[in-house]
């Protein structure tokens, strides 16, 4: 372990702390840093220059932008591939890896890959590898382990992530100076202001470009504004976020940590600031070549002197702050290469001049020279349209830093719907069309110089519209900071090691359409989407179209911004569970849950190794003494008022318009289409009041068209959901009458007093209940309601009560048995979205009800006449049994489908529902069901129900 | 429908029976408890009685019974027996008892008939619905990652409601501070009551959140 040796004094270095060291492992070795350190910056501090390899060349990568703007810096931290190592704070003991190697970073086996690029063009992959035919199987493989970056280790251990909301008036995204302008100016007219900065510290450029020649005037500027943004108390800062998406409506997907924040503003400042840009030259990708704003950076944030012997890259006035700022932290600055004929005077310019600083004006780099590493370039004049700057020197040096323009940072403008327009007088990017309450500010907006951001931070604050851009903007970016070389290798896409070459050569191809570009070159789809390619990569365009950049456009911004883990977007999610009261008791009697809707009901009770008896017993049960279903999740719905029942008689297929007192009636719901939606029970309670239960599933949309028709019908009545108000059981079976004689006292439940299909109040274990006499098992019984809040208390009374008649809880896969057996339909099952009324076999006597929701429709129906009906059918005992879904064919044509299927105990063979044609349908008719395997079965249409046919059992 | 006390049981009476118990920090719920150094309370009221009202007649209902519907919609209000009167529309109120004493409302509100009167329905809140309050100055960040309404102080007054989604769930959110703590009623479905419990405590856990004890439950 070494000493980090580029480390400079302080005050150099504002975000580490010095009193807190920590070491951490690059690729097996230790190094040293302090809090504050990013991998990136630690690296640099112990003059680590080769941090990654590129995806396509392996070339050796270094730092560029240290802005998360390229791929370069991506490395794997504690297991975790492709964190940018400008975004990670180090931790003691952190183990980072670099990416994208095999062999050793220094060594890479595939570094010969690069040796071939001549023979790797643009969209080789899309010729190659097919032929001849087969020979995609043999390099599938290869290709496949190279390709890609990091890896996923698969028995990483499970993060916590979640996500929160968050809530402001106004949301400025961005820290530096335009934000906080703009933050006081929002929070001085009374607004809740949030600033969001992913950087650790305020101040975005502020903390480390250079406005003047003494060099004081930016940090005395953050101190101020930071100053007064920490004593308005309306002010919300959130640094190390990023926020990654502008969706509609100013909701900000916001990322800190493990939590994915969801904003929602009633404005939104995008001060986001400007990326700067590379020059584009022979290898300007080695290592020891970054973009000034990278090297001050490195300077006045980290403590790191980023080289020993620098070249300044310039055209504008920028340059000569980078330079300034290299020479104040010790670092030779053997030239300035201004790219720009001629240069306007200014301080920063003159300072440099006066340190004696060679200055090379309307020169350009031409070429970079090293192979692991920068050691020299060679310059040229500048030539017309990007033309090759014939070297006329060769200058050491093991940094070189480029400071050529910027490109205002309008991803997320241009996410939220914002025009991005080339601006042939600035050569960059401007905003049109900004989506109500979204405004952008700073250099975000093409302002440069110090005090027009923070005037136009201030009016951003106010929302007030933005004037055109000023002087500053004019000479930040020079408009082609290109110099092809006759050898190539100029990168203008870092990710996708695309060239310049790669680029003309897709636009030789005939994909000269800026999306086609993309897409063919790949450019601007590595891990950066863009950042530092995408507008070189439209110069290039312009350039070999022979047009303005403005004429070609931009491809689409889309979120994330910066990139975010799945663990992000995978993390807390919310999905809601129902219980039924009695839950609890169900599992702790051995029950095995299934999920029906959102609820958990109980399957059946036992090992589910031995399901099949379990359910046999559980229906025997039944059949023999008693049994005990949970059924609270049934729908139920509360219909009162003067219209109660005009309003169920409209709403249902049935009639129920003179239904009795204390009666109930199955009930069918239909759609306008005539379609069976639902079914259920209409009790009514009195003259004024209904109680209806609704299935499972199909209870909240039968109160929403409740509620919807009553909105046309205006009916005198109230709705009212109450399906987990109340706790329901189904008591069945022949001992099912004395069992609820031992808990309920005051309703006579002789048949003739309480017959089937009736319905009383009385109390059950002194709990008030509702007491249906129903059959929907075939059996006598007795569906009880009671408050949910004492479900589990009844039901453990009935269950003592039962227990010397050998009650027996019985779940679902029960229950679907004895229906069957019943020939009662579960709509959903024995019905589909089409199904209506007439197909199951229900009569619809027009004249007697004309009226309910689908009676039109179904008349239409009628009229045409029906192309299937669900019948009962039965096998002989050696037939395969079908399943549901299974076809009924007839003639080597699909007749119709099976719905259910079962084998019944209780008659002795297996049984089932399913659609037919009606020329089939006749009992004693028999039909071909295709059963797994391709083979037909004969099934025998019977009469329905299976099961006690003369119902003698359900109406004891 | 009304049932003894000894029979009912709340919706997360297991979730209860495993929690840890938290001081009630002089709220008024929860006096018993282990744990003093906890910001952020979870207290399960789902045992204190409530009663919904639906229909256009309710507010002819309460003035005839000697309460007063709140001004505007999504505002509750203390009445003179103690309980909270949650207006959630012009048709329809929740009213809660009060945690330390009998409502003389809930005496009138049981004597309506099912079926209603004067267009006046009684709907079964303590059934539908558990409750539960979170108590704490951090309680609205908490809520934060929840529900997609600012509950802040400064933004969501004392007794003010929203009927919103929590944690996925259809809920009611009332805030009522109890003994100058920031406190929020949460109301939701009955049968998602232990799954709500779980959402809420799971967010609770950075604010040092526990369960506290709320005497109602004891007694039942």
């Amino acid at each position: 372990m070494s000493g980090q040796p580029a480390r400079l004094s302080a005050p150099s270095g504002a975000f580490i702390d010095r009193s807190r060291p920590l070491t951490f492992t690059f690729d097996g070795r230790d190094y040293e840093a302090f809090a504050g350190d990013t991998v990136a910056s630690a690296l640099a501090a112990n003059r680590i220059k080769l941090i990654s390899r590129s995806f396509k060349y392996h070339r050796p990568r270094g730092i560029f932008s240290l802005a998360s703007c390229e791929a370069n810096t991506l490395v794997e931290v504690n297991g975790a591939p492709n964190i940018f190592a400008e975004r990670h704070l180090l931790s003691d003991g952190d183990r980072v890896r670099g990416q994208n190697y095999s062999g050793s970073l220094a060594h890479d086996c595939n570094a010969w890959i690069g040796a071939f690029g001549r023979f790797l063009p643009v969209g080789f992959y899309y010729h190659a590898f097919f032929r001849p035919r087969g020979a995609w199987r043999l390099w599938e493989p290869i290709l496949r382990r190279i390709a890609g970056l990091g890896q996923v280790d698969v028995n990483a251990a499970h993060g916590y992530y979640d996500k929160a909301y968050l809530f402001a008036d106004v949301a400025v995204i961005g820290g530096g100076p335009a934000g906080l302008s703009a933050a006081l100016a929002a929070s001085q007219e009374g607004a809740r202001v949030l600033i969001v900065d992913d950087q650790p510290v305020l101040g975005g450029s502020l903390n480390y470009t250079r406005c003047d020649a003494a060099g004081m005037r930016a940090q005395a500027e953050r101190n101020a504004l930071a100053a007064k943004v920490a004593g308005t108390a309306r002010i919300t800062v959130m640094t190390g976020a990023s926020c990654e998406g502008v969706f509609a409506d100013r909701w900000l997907a916001i990322v800190r940590g493990r939590r994915l924040y969801k904003l929602r503003a009633d404005r939104a400042v995008l001060a986001t600031g400007a990326l700067e840009q590379p020059a584009v030259f022979r290898n300007n990708d080695l290592p020891g070549i970054m973009l000034g704003s990278a090297a001050q950076r490195l300077i006045k944030a980290y403590g790191v002197r980023p080289g020993k012997s620098a070249v300044v890259l310039t055209a504008n006035d920028f340059g000569y702050g980078v330079t300034l700022d290299l020479a104040d932290a010790g670092v030779n600055v053997a030239a300035v290469i201004d790219v720009r004929g001629y240069i306007k005077a200014s301080a920063l310019r003159s300072a440099v001049a006066a340190r004696t600083i060679r200055i090379e004006a309307g020169t350009m780099v031409s070429e970079a020279l090293g192979r692991a590493h920068l050691h020299a370039v060679r310059i040229g004049r500048v030539q017309p349209n990007a033309g090759y700057a014939a070297p006329f020197a060769a200058i050491d040096c093991d940094l070189l830093c480029v400071s050529t323009g910027f490109a205002p940072n309008l991803a997320l403008a241009a996410q939220g719907g914002a025009r991005l327009v080339y601006d042939q007088r600035t050569a960059m990017y401007r905003p049109q069309d900004l989506p109500q309450g979204v405004t952008v500010a700073g250099a975000a907006n093409q302002r440069f110089e110090l005090g027009a951001v923070i005037a136009d931070g201030e009016r951003a604050g106010r929302a007030i519209a933005a004037g055109e851009p000023g002087e500053s903007a004019l000479s930040a970016t020079h408009p082609l900071p290109i110099c092809m070389h006759p050898r190539g290798k100029e990168f203008v896409d870092f990710d996708e090691d695309l060239t310049v070459r790669d680029i003309k050569d897709t636009i030789a191809s005939g994909f000269d359409d800026i999306q086609l570009l993309k897409r063919y070159s790949t450019a601007g789809m590595g891990p950066s989407q863009g950042k530092h390619s995408a507008v070189n990569t439209v110069r290039i365009a312009a350039l070999a179209r022979g047009e303005n950049e403005s004429l070609i456009g931009t491809t689409t911004f889309r979120p994330p911004y910066c990139g975010e883990s799945f663990g992000v977007l995978a993390g807390r999610s919310f999905d809601p569970v129902r219980r039924t009261p009695m839950h609890h008791r169900h599992v702790e009697a051995g029950a095995q849950m299934m999920v029906a809707g959102a609820w958990l009901r109980p399957a059946y009770y036992g090992d589910p190794a031995e399901a099949e008896q379990a359910v046999a017993n559980e229906v025997a049960a039944v059949r023999g003494r008693a049994g005990l279903i949970d059924v609270s999740t049934l729908g139920k719905i509360e219909i009162r008022g003067p219209d109660a029942a005009e309003f169920v008689d409209r709403i249902y297929f049935t009639p129920h318009r003179k239904q009795p007192v204390n009666r109930t009636r199955y009930a069918v719901m239909t759609d306008a289409t005539g379609a069976i939606t639902d079914d259920g029970i209409v009790c009514r309670l009195s003259e004024r009041h209904f109680f209806v239960t609704a299935t499972t599933s199909g209870v909240d949309a039968a109160v929403r068209a409740m509620y919807l028709w009553n909105a046309h019908w205006q009916l005198d009545v109230d709705i009212a959901h109450v399906t987990a108000a109340y706790a329901a059981v189904n008591l069945a079976g022949p001992q099912s009458r004395a069992i609820l004689a031992l808990l309920c006292s005051d309703v006579d439940l002789a048949s003739a007093a309480f017959p089937y299909m009736g319905v009383r109040t009385g109390h059950m274990a002194g709990v008030p209940a509702r007491l249906l006499r129903v059959g929907f098992v075939g059996e006598l019984g007795f569906e009880i309601h009671i408050p949910a809040g004492c479900g589990e208390f009844v039901w453990d009374r009935i269950l003592e009560a039962g227990r010397a008649s050998g009650l027996k809880p019985f779940g679902v896969e029960a229950q679907r048995l004895l229906r069957l057996e019943k020939g009662h339909i579960i709509v959903g099952q024995d019905t589909d979205g089409l199904t209506h009324p007439l197909e199951v076999g229900m009569r619809w006597n027009a004249a007697a009800k004309p009226f309910f929701i689908g009676s039109a429709a179904l008349a239409a129906h009628q009229q045409r006449g029906i192309e299937r009906i669900l019948v009962g059918f039965e096998l002989d005992a050696v037939s395969a049994r079908p399943k549901e879904c299974h076809l009924v064919i007839e003639r080597n044509e699909i007749a119709g489908r099976v719905t259910s299927c079962a084998y019944s105990a209780a008659l002795g063979r297996a049984i089932g529902l399913a659609y037919v044609r009606p020329h089939q349908s006749e009992p004693g008719q028999t039909f071909s069901i295709r059963v797994d395997g391709g083979k037909l079965v004969r099934a025998r249409v019977v009469t329905l129900p299976f099961y006690d046919p003369g119902n003698a059992r359900q109406n004891a | 429908m009304s049932s003894e006390p000894l029979i009912r049981r709340s919706f997360v009476e297991r979730r209860l029976s495993h929690a840890e118990l938290a001081s009630d920090g002089g709220t008024g719920v929860g006096e018993r408890s282990p744990r003093v150094d906890v910001r952020l309370k979870l207290i399960d009221l789902s045992l204190v009685p409530r009663w919904g009202l639906k229909g256009r007649g309710v507010s002819a209902w309460l003035s005839r019974n000697g309460a007063s519907l709140p001004s505007a919609d999504n505002r509750a209000e203390r009445q003179a027996d103690g309980s909270l009167l949650a207006r959630l529309s012009l048709a329809e109120v929740l009213v809660l008892a009060a945690l330390d004493r009998q409502a003389s409302l809930a005496e009138a509100m049981e004597r309506i008939p099912p079926e209603g009167e004067d267009a006046c329905y009684p709907v079964p809140r303590r059934d539908s619905h558990c409750w539960f309050v979170a108590v704490g100055e951090d309680a609205h960040k908490m809520f934060a990652k929840l529900c997609a309404v600012d509950l802040a102080p400064d933004r969501f007054a004392d007794g003010q409601i929203a009927q919103t989604s929590v944690a996925r769930l259809s809920a009611i959110v009332v805030r009522n501070d109890l003994k100058d703590a920031l406190s929020f009623f949460l109301l939701a479905d009955s049968a998602s009551a232990e799954y709500l419990w779980d959402c809420l405590l799971d967010a609770m856990t950075e604010f040092g959140g526990a369960v506290s004890y709320s005497p109602v439950t004891a007694s039942a």
